[in-house]
């Protein structure tokens, strides 16, 4: 690694950086009570990032040898130096300062103690969970998926700062399918993940949480009526505004985006430098990224810069506070580095990614919440979601979620459509739940795509005077 | 032992453990890539990488592999840790003997380009090509991706295959903006050197975003619509995966349960074919060592086949199409049917309505029955007495697969590879008119 850097320096380069990683991950597959398949990877390489006059250049491979290794950094030295002319601007980086350290994610119970049987018993004992007296559904579709997933990485640069890293993460999801009749059908799906050991699948308690899922899905197929086409108020469950922070306040607020960086591919963003401190919400919303939560799916200590993470508010009091930066663009906008920039492999480039991003929690109890209400909708969890590629015009269709009359939960509602601007979403919020849960997600971004694990959370929320979307009927 | 010798011994070595089955794909395959962003090139990139991914069972036990680590050493622990691993495992019902070669297979032509195997400095030129013709055109801001491939595949198995392909290919995705909300795309996808254009990339990107400024909102409802290629490509590829007999065994596809049954209107054939010369994913055989072919997933409106590996073929009692993946079947390249009219024709006959060109994150709220929702970008339009007009924002497509499919009233004769970020099947699309597409925007 170390002459990987000092041969970009001896070509002319005025910055280089290599990264060694090794990720090793088991899955194993159960689909409909069968174990399809274990499967097993392991990636091990070395990516390495140079800037040659103001030109950044990437490359990577799996193979260590030295001869490859020299090919490697002339391989990405000459791609740079060929598009300098290009350059409108130099690229610069953000001064950070230089790093040693050696950071390792504890397992309490590790995976690797635990066989291979034990592991796939989970499966089995969900799988035994779904049957249909104990879910009251017939579910004709049921994939399991359980991940554990080891991410090693060295890393140093050129600037004096060298990291080492061990996390341990694992994760399980399932997708079901509920029958009703001779066709109506139902769908759930669920992640759960975090860095750590066994000790976290245990915690999850999935067999009984699964089943209680599944049992919702065939209420739904059963009881959900339409739901109102008035203007309501509206409750959103804590998954449902994890999903909201992610997707329409941590994307913005990546700065590559910000920049136009991504334009090609995951889009832009409808924030602008000049819009810091700008309202995009009520007071009740405070959104914050923070890599460094012990446990959790979007866990770094460093970034794939060297950077020291951190928690950062990305809206504060409903004010655009701070933007997500690595050091590219943090030099760009004249700021330090946040600690955001992510590489998923050896073999990708570290770009602006999220950790685990949740709005504050506020003073209330979700019974609070809804007492409070005379007509509305509590949209528990969701299943579809998009947005747009500016991050503004987004869409949130719920899954558990029932009316709201006269401050009390009635009946549940089918399909009840959010779709809002990202501003006139967060300017309805006039309360938070002093409760704080998390979802876990992989996060698709950058070209060649990486799928980052994140956490997504918050409280309950209440949405004011809300139009729920949908065509009209 | 050079990385061409792997898949074999991998096969041999896994016998000689005591598997039934074993099959071997080595991948060799060296990328490079240039992205560009705000007129100017932003990152150049360039892999070098040798994967190897085995598929193993023993007494019908079924575990696979993919290792980067292909020394002698780490070759042999990772069979081994298969042979160890299957003696934990449950046996699997999907178990199915590895289809018995020897296969003959037909090499597509054109499918390497040495022009293309030896690009790498050049493809910022056509970087800088694709920004020119854009700014020429009319853009203010140009983005893109120029990407450059040659890719070795390595087959053994132990149903006596041994099989080699290689392949080259060029595309790139060029996005132009005149403004933050007027944008359009311009792709081009090729096998060859010659028949790469980043040039028309760029001019057709700008020529869509300079027709987008200044868009309006519309209000939600039914519309007639035109789909350009890219945006009905999209919808094709979710439409091919759900063809996967995987995804209908799973639950997770809006086919199950159709075969037989009309999917779409007369004269839509949508084909999975893994032998096109143009396509870039054509390939001569699949994992399994099967030859691909062309599997017509719907003929004439009707669908008449999912896609299979061996082990989703015994399942369903039909033959393999030659689309093994280890576990689940994939698709190559989809080919949807050229239609009767002219791309401005299409525009005519449907007379008013909206003209869409592209999308994103196309999310299923239940892939069983297809309901799902999709958003669009870059330039859409409204469309009156049959001319494109004025530019339209924040338009979602909320709406149902198979009524979608169903409600094409007509397909352009004009046909486009699309692939990029968000449409990973190359797919060779038409225009096409869809009646009463459901259409949604923000409440507020």
């Amino acid at each position: 690694m170390g002459s990987a850097v000092n041969l970009a320096l001896k070509m002319g380069c005025e910055y280089a950086e290599a990264r060694v990683q090794r990720d090793f991950g088991e899955t194993a597959i159960m689909k409909n009570g069968n174990l399809e398949v274990v499967a097993y990877v392991r990636q091990k390489g070395l990516g390495i990032r140079v800037i040659k006059n103001g030109a950044l250049g990437f490359a990577s491979t799996n193979r260590l040898d030295k001869r490859e290794v020299t090919r490697l950094v002339q391989s990405a030295v000459s791609m740079a130096s060929a598009s300098v002319s290009t350059l409108r601007k130099p690229v610069s980086l953000a001064p950070s300062s230089a790093e040693e350290s050696d950071w390792t994610v504890r397992e309490k119970t590790r995976i690797s103690s635990v066989s291979l049987e034990q592991r796939l018993e989970v499966l089995q004992d969900v799988e035994k969970a779904l049957t249909e007296p104990k879910v009251q559904v017939r579910l004709p579709g049921r994939m399991l998926v359980l991940t554990n997933w080891d991410s090693e990485k060295t890393y140093l640069n050129s600037e004096g700062s060298r990291i080492h890293s061990l996390v341990p993460r694992v994760s399980f999801y399932y997708m079901l399918t509920a029958l009703e009749g001779p066709g109506e059908t139902a769908q759930r799906f669920n992640q759960f993940g975090g860095s750590g050991g066994w000790e976290l699948v245990k915690a999850w308690n999935l067999p009984s949480l699964a089943s209680e899922e599944a049992t919702v899905l065939g209420r739904v197929l059963r009881e959900a009526k339409p739901p109102p086409r008035d203007e309501i108020d509206i409750v959103l469950g804590s998954e449902v505004v994890g999903i909201i922070c992610h997707e329409s306040c941590g994307h913005p607020s990546e700065a590559d985006r910000v920049l136009g960086r991504e334009a090609a591919q995951a889009g832009e963003s409808f924030m602008k430098p000049e819009m810091l401190g700008a309202r995009l919400g009520s007071e009740v919303v405070t959104i914050v990224d923070d890599p460094t939560l012990p446990g959790s799916y979007g866990y770094y200590l460093y970034d794939d810069e060297g950077v020291r993470a951190g928690r950062r508010e990305l809206i504060r009091k409903g004010l655009l506070n701070t933007f997500l930066h690595n050091r590219e663009t943090a030099a760009a906008l004249g700021v330090e580095s946040n600690g955001a920039a992510r590489a998923m492999a050896y073999n990708r480039e570290p770009i602006i990614r999220m950790g685990n991003t949740y709005m504050l929690p506020g003073d209330h109890s979700l019974e609070e919440l809804i007492e409070d209400i005379s007509n509305g909708v509590y949209i528990k969890s969701f299943m579809e979601w998009n947005i747009d590629d500016r991050r503004f015009n987004e869409r949130y269709v719920g899954l558990e979620a029932y009316a709201i009359r006269g401050g009390e939960l009635g009946e549940m509602v089918r399909n009840p459509i959010v779709e809002m601007t990202t501003t006139g979403l967060f300017s309805s919020v006039d309360a938070a739940s002093k409760n704080l849960d998390f979802n876990a997600a992989l996060c698709g971004k950058g070209d060649p795509e990486q799928d980052a694990p994140v956490w997504t959370g918050g409280p309950e929320i209440r949405l004011r005077n809300v139009k729920l979307g949908g065509l009209p009927s | 032992m050079r990385f061409n010798e792997l898949p074999l011994h991998v096969v041999q070595l896994g016998l000689k453990l005591g598997a039934s089955d074993v099959a071997c794909l080595g991948v060799h395959e060296r990328r490079r890539m240039v992205r560009f962003a705000n007129n100017e090139v932003t990152v150049t990139q360039t892999w070098n990488s040798n994967l190897l991914s085995v598929l193993l069972s023993r007494e019908r036990r079924v575990l696979v592999s993919g290792t980067e680590d292909i020394s002698h050493r780490g070759v042999d622990q990772s069979v081994r840790r298969l042979i160890e691993a299957s003696k934990a495992a449950a046996p699997s019902e999907s178990y199915t003997p590895l289809p018995r070669g020897p296969f003959k297979y037909q090499e597509t032509s054109g499918s390497y380009d040495p022009k293309l195997a030896e690009m790498s400095s050049e493809l910022v030129e056509h970087a800088k090509t694709a920004i020119d013709h854009a700014l020429y055109a009319g853009a203010k801001r140009v983005a893109g991706v120029m990407i450059c491939s040659t890719t070795e595949l390595l087959l053994a198995t132990s149903g006596d295959v041994e099989a080699s392909h290689r392949g080259t290919s060029v595309e790139t995705s060029v996005r132009a903006f005149v403004s933050d909300e007027a944008s359009g795309q311009g792709l081009s996808i090729s096998r060859n050197a010659a028949g790469f254009r980043a040039d028309l990339a760029g001019e057709r990107a700008a020529e869509i975003a300079k027709l987008a400024v200044n868009p309006v909102e519309i209000e939600s409802g039914r519309y007639n619509v035109v789909l350009g290629p890219s945006m009905f490509a999209n919808l094709v590829n979710d439409a091919v995966r759900a063809a996967s007999a995987f995804s209908v065994d799973a639950g997770l596809s809006f086919f199950k349960g159709m075969l037989g049954r009309r999917v779409g209107p007369p004269g839509f054939t949508l084909t999975d074919d893994g032998v096109s010369s143009e396509g870039v994913a054509s390939r001569p055989f699949d994992d399994e060592g099967v030859p691909t072919g062309r599997t017509a997933i719907v003929d004439d409106g009707v669908l008449k086949s999912y896609l299979h590996n061996s082990s989703t073929a015994r399942k369903f009692g039909v033959e393999s199409t030659g689309n093994a993946g280890w576990i689940a079947p994939v698709p190559w390249n989809a080919v949807v049917s050229q239609g009767m009219l002219r791309e401005e024709e299409l525009f005519e006959v449907m007379g008013d309505g909206l003209y869409l060109t592209n999308n994103w994150y196309t999310r299923f709220q239940d892939r069983a029955n297809g309901d799902f929702s999709t958003i669009c970008r870059d330039g859409a339009f409204k469309v009156k007495g049959g001319r494109i007009g004025q530019p339209v924002k924040g338009v979602r497509v909320s709406d149902n697969m198979l009524r979608i499919f169903g409600a094409i009233k007509a397909a352009s004769k004009e046909r486009h590879w699309i692939r990029w970020w968000e449409v990973s099947i190359p797919t060779l699309a038409p225009s096409v008119w869809v009646k009463d597409l459901g259409i949604t925007r923000s409440t507020q």
